[in-house]
């Protein structure tokens, strides 16, 4: 940002200063800066697609035409994807995946929702050490923890199934920090007016915080879904012998003798499309509900 | 946000002023209880799943053990961390750490920022189709996007060296290798960031900028007064989640892609750990260099914490 460009918003001043309405700003701003907005969001956007972009469209590219660099993979062809259907039994793969990442999103808000309103509503004695205890998990990689923890689940007899994937991501220092400021965010006046009332702290909970907080925790259940469905380590370790979750399966296409670009691109495009779809068809949504708590 | 805040005034005391010293103490205890009821689901599975390893990972840094249940473990005193401060690869992991750190801060700092502040010169429909753009990395698997990288980054038929008509073995050069761990690494948290940048922003008051320029303030000096100030607690939490978490987010690309190399390029602390775990059966080494990081970390931390609670602004 050049002093230059800046210079044109000081001499003319074509509307009254004061307006305070959202249109007279813009009016007030010299085309030439929407114009760079533009060219830099846009080029910025499309760098960041175009990987997204070669995935789908080296995947829909016919085998003999796996190397070809044109822009747009013609003739389509589907033979990558059946290729990959026959590899690996996706429809199973697909359910597995979903329920995992279900079950560790609904979890992780839960226990999200609990933590965030008890820090949020009471003060209490150890209130900062305990909000510590939750933040510090990010000091703890999942490389210290994966031999302990997997020597547990294998006691626990859970090694191999889907429950041994999702039991020990429970719960996550995110949700937590992100639905303490959502709560606090509600009128304490509704809060106390729901004690005058006679309501216990847990018909509070999800008489009054809960409805409150709906589209924020759509957003933050979108989000912890996506994390989960992408999770790739814990279920590596667990599910070894099953591979039973679609970012497992992924691996049987790259072997010593080779990569099979187009089967793997076909499998990685399945495995990003539901959250891609979720995504797009709830995008609005996700950012008000993220924006709207002024995560700060 | 602030991470340690100081508690918030005292709300209306309520009933546990004067009374509650005649109250019966399971009356007290009964009347302390929630907040800690509420808290117990999510500390049972930190306990569990978190600090119990962490706490057998302490036992384990002064143990001699293979990782095979039928060979005992030996209790070897400080060995190991003698041994890990004496190797050179463990001062190597950490300064590419570093590196790697450095070179994810602009991804998660600069570049969400400069994406907010002109999101709101363009708005309307544009901004929301620039924004979704930017955020779809985000929603691409970690496994799925390394292999489209390693596939765009192919020494020949790859899309990277074809544009650019290179021939560079960027996975295979030291140099390179270490650059594109940190490309693929920010191209896939920028849109994390760019979101918690934007929610940042929208917790602004717009009449503050209104006010500014009223007063004369042109829109550069507004935002390096105002919004920027404004928005530091968003910045000092973004720094904070890049610190500590930089290594394990590029941990995916350099497990399946660069294995590490080459020569240890992209061989950061985290990769280390599961080295010396699963590379060399050396659980006490690892275990070792996981509770020095964890140290660290924790230290390093703290001071940002400290710092940025001391120079951040509040809008109160």
């Amino acid at each position: 940002m050049t002093p230059e460009l800046l210079a044109p918003s000081h001499v003319e001043v074509p509307v009254p200063v004061h307006a305070p309405s959202d249109g007279a700003v813009v009016l007030r701003e010299p085309r030439l800066r929407a114009v760079l907005g533009h060219v830099v969001l846009g080029l910025l956007g499309i760098a960041c697609v175009v990987p997204l972009y070669w995935l789908y469209a080296t995947s829909l590219r016919a085998p003999e035409n796996i190397y070809s660099l044109t822009p747009f993979p013609w003739p389509l062809s589907v033979e990558n994807y059946a290729e990959a259907w026959g590899a690996v039994n996706l429809p199973r793969l697909l359910v597995n995946t979903f329920v995992m990442a279900t079950m560790v999103a609904l979890g992780q808000l839960l226990t999200g929702l609990l933590a965030g309103y008890a820090f949020a509503a009471w003060t209490f004695r150890f209130q900062n050490a305990l909000y510590l205890v939750f933040i510090a998990t990010w000091l703890v990689p999942f490389q210290v923890t994966m031999v302990p923890n997997y020597a547990l689940l294998s006691e626990l007899g859970v090694l191999n199934t889907i429950a041994g994937a999702i039991i020990p991501n429970l719960c996550t220092a995110l949700a937590v920090i992100m639905l303490r400021t959502h709560v606090r965010s509600i009128p304490r006046e509704l809060l106390e007016a729901a004690r005058m009332d006679g309501r216990t702290a847990w018909s509070t909970l999800w008489t009054v915080v809960v409805p409150n907080l709906g589209p924020a925790l759509a957003a933050l259940g979108v989000l912890l879904f996506i994390n989960a469905w992408n999770e790739y380590f814990w279920p590596a370790l667990v599910l070894q012998r099953t591979n039973d979750v679609l970012q497992l399966a992924l691996h049987s296409f790259i072997g010593p003798e080779g990569t099979q670009w187009g089967p793997l691109m076909a499998t990685a495009g399945l495995a990003c499309l539901p959250v891609l779809i979720l995504y797009l068809v709830l995008q609005r949504r996700i950012v008000d509900g993220f924006v709207r708590s002024g995560l700060r | 946000m602030t991470l340690l805040e100081v508690p918030a005034p005292p709300r209306a005391a309520g009933p546990t002023t004067p009374a509650a010293v005649t109250t019966p103490w399971w009356r007290r205890v009964a009347r302390a209880a929630p907040p800690y009821l509420f808290l117990a689901p999510g500390l049972a599975l930190l306990v569990v799943w978190t600090y119990r390893p962490l706490v057998s990972t302490v036992r384990l840094s002064f143990l001699s053990w293979n990782l095979l249940p039928t060979s005992p473990a030996r209790s070897v005193g400080l060995d190991n961390f003698a041994r890990l401060f004496a190797l050179p690869d463990f001062g190597a992991a950490i300064g590419r750490t570093a590196v790697l750190i450095l070179g994810l801060l602009p991804f998660t700092l600069v570049v969400p920022v400069a994406v907010g502040l002109l999101a709101r010169r363009v708005r309307g429909r544009a901004a929301t189709v620039y924004q979704a753009m930017v955020f779809a990395p985000m929603l691409v698997a970690p496994v799925a996007g390394a292999a489209v990288w390693q596939w765009m980054l192919d020494p020949r038929a790859g899309l990277v060296n074809r544009v650019l008509g290179t021939t560079t073995n960027w996975l295979q050069e030291p140099a390179s290798a270490q650059l594109a761990v940190i490309v693929v690494t920010g191209w896939h948290v920028l849109g994390f960031a760019t979101l918690v940048v934007a929610a940042g922003l929208a917790g602004i008051d717009s009449e503050y900028s209104a006010a500014a320029s009223l007063d004369g303030a042109t829109r550069w000096q507004a935002t390096r007064w105002l919004t920027l100030p404004l928005l530091s607690p968003t910045l000092s939490f973004l720094s904070l989640m890049t610190l500590l978490l930089a290594a394990q987010w590029s941990f995916p690309l350099v497990n399946t892609v660069t294995h590490g190399g080459p020569s240890g390029a992209t061989t950061n602390i985290y990769f280390l750990l599961w080295d010396y775990a699963f590379g060399s059966f050396d659980a006490g080494l690892g275990a070792a260099a996981g509770l020095v990081f964890f140290l660290g970390f924790g230290l390093v931390a703290l001071v940002l914490v400290r710092l940025t609670e001391r120079l951040s602004f509040h809008d109160s």
